[in-house]
């Protein structure tokens, strides 16, 4: 009775009004990718990536996933906002609830929302799960795989402020995000974030593309431990990372451009964990397309950098607009790494030991670290309605 | 006489292309006195700015097809993808829209804040054109 009375409301939505719905009316509206990724290389039996589902077997867990919104007007100001998606994390399908939030348009200009929000980490973290909204399959995972957290409970504040040659936003954000996955090790730990701040400036211009400068910070608690066999066949588990409210900073600076032929994307992100025994990691990308008709021929060049080493890739992709709402997509990703560092590649406690214990005894025990690089090639489809 | 059938036939040949490239008109209410340049109505369009309410036209037809790439240089599947965006962030929803030109010169007759499109032939006294695409 609610479903035919909601598709009822949506069909009849002819005419919505342009910011906040109208009371009592409701939108529902739909995302997702249908993919597959392969990585290619020297060694087999290695996985890539932020949950580690790229390995060399061809695979649609990593690409794939599905999502839902539901937005209701309460009234003329006040809506309501959920997002469901089911995706896969760690070699298993999930149903997460993305967004769950109140709104209030208090101007024309100025919105809060309460509730579970999106964590604004990235440029593109707010629209992280909508492939459509972008240009590639995998965004890149040199600067996409530094924080898991997707999403947190609190408020935020949006103010957008018109200027004759462009609109200038800003966004704070505050809450708590607790019980959270991480993925390290190819293993999942429990981890805590308390006191999440974020705020964010971007500068639309009419005619000379978006600036935007992000900054997120959070007090991190959690245990990563890894269990491993040791030279004499003993079980062993050691603490890789212990966090006890720490904080974590992430910067990030980014800048879109698209005159309808050209098109680019660049961002440069630094992540700074206190205690955790490293320096800052820093990575960006620049990406560049040009578009041929319903064809779009894009390049992108990723750097990671840490203590341990750095990771770089050049990925080549070709996109072919279906339909209006769809998208097709075809990826060739190369990537490299230096010094034995594993990068966006997993290594398991086991590894991490073998590979600690050949570099500590010059090789003559232990197993030397993998070759961490290889190609990537992904093809899918995007599509919203 | 034969070079006048040839004038007369040029002019219906270039009569007829006009006609398969009819102009299209950016339209403000008859008694509205903002005078928002292109650029503003752009934004009005993308959802950035407010000041006028944008009445957009339903169905992917010729003259909503000759504004958006003109006025926001963005074609039917860039404006989706910006759109989707928007949507999926919870940052604005895609303006409200009517059937056709008749449609849409009789909301913004009938909307003191309104700005719309049309074919320039749909434009009624009742509303005032702001600038034409040709």
């Amino acid at each position: 009775m609610t479903t035919a009375r909601v598709l009822g409301l949506a069909i009849c939505l002819a005419s919505t009004s342009a910011f906040a719905l109208e009371q009592g009316e409701a939108l529902i509206n739909g995302f997702g990718t249908v993919g597959v990724t392969h990585l290619g290389g020297e060694d087999d039996g290695r996985g890539y990536g932020l949950s580690g589902q790229t390995t060399d077997s061809w695979r649609g867990d990593q690409l794939s996933k599905f999502g839902a919104q539901l937005t209701y007007g309460v009234t003329d100001t006040v809506g309501l906002t959920l997002q469901t998606t089911a995706k896969a994390y760690a070699d298993e399908w999930k149903a997460n609830l993305e967004w769950a939030y109140l709104s209030w348009q208090s101007t024309d200009n100025l919105m809060m929302r309460f509730g579970r929000l999106r964590t604004p980490v990235y440029m593109y973290s707010e629209s992280i799960d909508v492939g459509f909204a972008y240009p590639w399959l995998r965004l890149p995972d040199e600067v996409y795989s530094q924080v898991q957290l997707s999403n947190y409970e609190g408020a935020d504040l949006v103010y957008n402020l018109p200027l004759s040659f462009a609109t200038l936003s800003f966004q704070v954000a505050g809450g708590v995000a607790k019980n959270r996955d991480y993925y390290l090790y190819d293993e999942e730990f429990d981890i805590d974030y308390d006191n999440v701040f974020g705020s964010s400036v971007s500068l639309a211009t009419n005619d000379f593309g978006t600036f935007r400068v992000g900054y997120v910070e959070a007090d991190i608690e959690t245990e990563i431990a890894g269990s491993f066999t040791d030279l004499l066949g003993n079980p062993g588990t050691a603490t890789l990372l212990a966090l006890d409210k720490e904080k974590g900073k992430f910067t990030s600076i980014g800048y879109q451009y698209d005159n309808g032929t050209w098109l680019t994307a660049n961002e440069w992100t630094s992540r700074v964990i206190e205690n955790d025994g490293s320096a800052s990691t820093d990575s960006f990308y620049l990406m560049g397309g040009r578009r041929f008709g319903d064809f779009l021929a894009h390049v992108t060049y990723a750097q990671l950098d840490e203590d341990e080493g750095r990771q770089n890739s050049w990925t080549l992709g070709l996109n072919y607009n279906v339909l209006p709402t769809v998208v097709l997509k075809g990826e060739y990703k190369r990537v490299d790494t230096q010094g034995g560092y594993d990068g966006v590649f997993v290594r398991d406690a086991q590894e991490l030991y073998d590979n600690t214990v050949s570099d500590v005894t010059g090789g003559a025990l232990g197993v030397p670290a993998r070759n961490y690089d290889g190609d990537i090639i992904s093809a899918g489809v995007d599509f919203v309605f | 006489m034969k070079q006048s059938i040839r004038i007369l036939l040029t002019a219906a040949s270039l009569s007829a292309a006009v006609a398969a490239q009819a102009e299209v008109a950016v339209i403000v209410n008859a008694g509205a006195a903002a005078t928002p340049s292109q650029s503003d109505v752009a934004n009005i369009f993308l959802g950035k700015n407010k000041s006028l309410k944008g009445v957009d036209q339903k169905d992917w037809n010729p003259t909503k097809e000759k504004f958006y790439t003109s006025v926001t240089k963005k074609n039917e599947a860039q404006l989706k993808s910006y759109w989707s965006g928007l949507v999926f962030t919870g940052k604005g929803q895609p303006l409200p829209s009517v059937a056709g030109d008749a449609e849409a010169v009789a909301k913004v007759a009938a909307e003191a804040d309104a700005i719309g499109y049309v074919d320039k032939a749909a434009v009624t006294d009742q509303v005032k054109v702001l600038f034409t695409l040709p």
